[in-house]
């Protein structure tokens, strides 16, 4: 059984759709007991950084995640706002404490005119392509949806494992250990989106 | 490379998708809203736009059950609009599926809402939409509740006004142009486009291949197509085709197949 985690920010009902259509299970839970049991953890997110924190503080929810990621190593998918809750810190509308499984910061985009912020929109990724995450999909037609106006900087170039373009390569999708996460919606991705789902439910992370 | 995006619109009354002109006049019959998502979903058209037309002048929201249904059959994102005046509002529609909402009247009456909202969902989330028509004196002025209340403001300062108070997106709509398809209004989409630092969807007037290309020409991020699709044999796909032959960056994806 899959976990997504909910703390009251993201959509949830997309992605909980998303799995059932490729036909792996799903539950939507907070309950710890639930999130123990599930074999995988898949972070949402949708909104500001600080919130997302605070919110899941007070579901008690911080200790439960940092087990399942650093002690069980259960596989985790973060995605937009819940890839950017893996990062150390954000400066979201002031400093913000995140996660901490990955070595990095979450800054506001910085852009010239005429791009403009937020980031919204389908935009082409930058991947090796004999990556399995990335298995079934063409680097001529890698396009995902993206809507954000911050982005994760690695500390660690190891960890970055797809970028996009948008004044400048920013990340697009990291990798550590057990943790993978990106920052486009691959729930609303169509084809491609299902297909990095399903790579990433066929996946085992090394021990 | 971002791509520019293709929204198709779909006005939706009484739980059945319509399109009208001028958004009063002659309002014809247009499908079933869930199927008809379905089928442009397969046509890889980039996003979807729904406005219930009948929510602010009814005083109630877009139908939550229609928008539940379609997150079911599509894995691509979709606005939702009509109605929305209050932030658990918002929540219960992204909960049902929506990635964005839209919102108009409400934005008009509490400036405030915008910048609540977008700080409780975060800028991305809220795209403000601005209907605007040609008064007596000649003059562009925004209107509210789904064309029927004027008001005094001019469309371009409205939405500076509306990215200040944090609108992740902007989406200018033309009565005058609606449902015509004489083409966008690509003056006032030139001066936003320069004069905007979020997003700007182009809205009301897409007639022909060409009107695409010189609204994405003008500077627009997005447009919304509706009567186009829904009364011409112009499809996304033939739309894109020739916007990708004309330079503009667009997606390559022959559609998709859930």
């Amino acid at each position: 059984m899959i976990a997504l985690i909910d703390y009251g920010m993201g959509n949830l009902r997309s992605l909980i759709n998303a799995f059932d259509y490729l036909g792996h299970e799903a539950l939507i839970t907070c309950d710890p007991a639930a999130i123990e049991d599930a074999q995988r953890v898949v972070l949402p997110g949708v909104g500001a950084f600080g919130n997302a924190m605070a919110a899941i503080r007070a579901r008690n929810l911080e200790k439960v995640l940092d087990r399942q990621a650093n002690e069980h190593r259960k596989p985790i998918l973060g995605i937009c706002l819940g890839m950017q809750l893996f990062a150390k810190s954000s400066s979201e509308h002031g400093m913000h404490e995140g996660l901490g499984w990955i070595d990095a910061e979450v800054r506001r985009l910085e852009v010239n005119p005429p791009l403009k912020i937020p980031h919204v929109g389908w935009n082409d990724l930058q991947f090796p392509e004999d990556d399995w995450l990335f298995d079934g999909i063409r680097p001529t037609e890698a396009n995902f949806y993206f809507v954000h106006s911050f982005h994760m900087v690695c500390n660690n170039p190891a960890d970055l494992l797809a970028t996009t373009d948008y004044g400048g390569p920013i990340t697009a999708v990291v990798r550590a250990r057990n943790l993978v996460a990106a920052q486009f919606h691959p729930e609303k991705s169509q084809d491609n989106g299902l297909q990095l789902i399903e790579n990433w439910v066929n996946w085992t992370p090394p021990c | 490379m971002l791509k520019k995006r293709i929204i198709p619109k779909f006005l939706i009354r009484d739980r059945r998708l319509v399109k009208g002109l001028r958004f009063h006049e002659n309002f014809r019959e247009a499908g079933n809203p869930v199927s008809t998502a379905k089928v442009y979903d397969s046509y890889g058209v980039d996003e979807l736009l729904f406005v219930d037309i009948d929510a602010t002048p009814g005083k109630r929201l877009v139908d939550g059950s229609i928008i539940e249904r379609v997150s079911e059959e599509v894995f691509m994102p979709f606005t939702v609009g009509g109605g929305i005046r209050n932030l658990r509002q918002i929540a219960d529609l992204l909960r049902s599926g929506a990635d964005k909402v839209s919102i108009n009247t409400a934005a008009i009456e509490n400036p405030g809402f915008i910048r609540e909202a977008a700080s409780r969902f975060g800028n991305q989330c809220i795209v403000v939409s601005i209907d605007y028509q040609r008064d007596a004196d000649g003059k562009q002025r925004v209107v509210s509740h789904c064309g029927t209340e004027s008001t005094p403001r001019a469309p371009l300062e409205w939405a500076l006004r509306m990215q200040d108070a944090h609108a992740g997106e902007i989406m200018l709509c033309s009565i005058d142009r609606d449902g015509t398809m004489d083409g966008y209004d690509l003056d006032l989409i030139a001066e936003a486009a320069q004069r905007l630092d979020v997003p700007l969807i182009a809205s009301s007037g897409a007639g022909t291949l060409q009107h695409c290309r010189e609204a994405f020409a003008a500077g627009a991020d997005a447009i919304t197509i509706s009567s186009m699709f829904l009364f011409t044999d112009h499809s996304p796909i033939k739309v894109r085709s020739y916007l990708a032959t004309n330079g503009v960056s667009v997606r390559s994806q022959k559609g998709s197949h859930s």
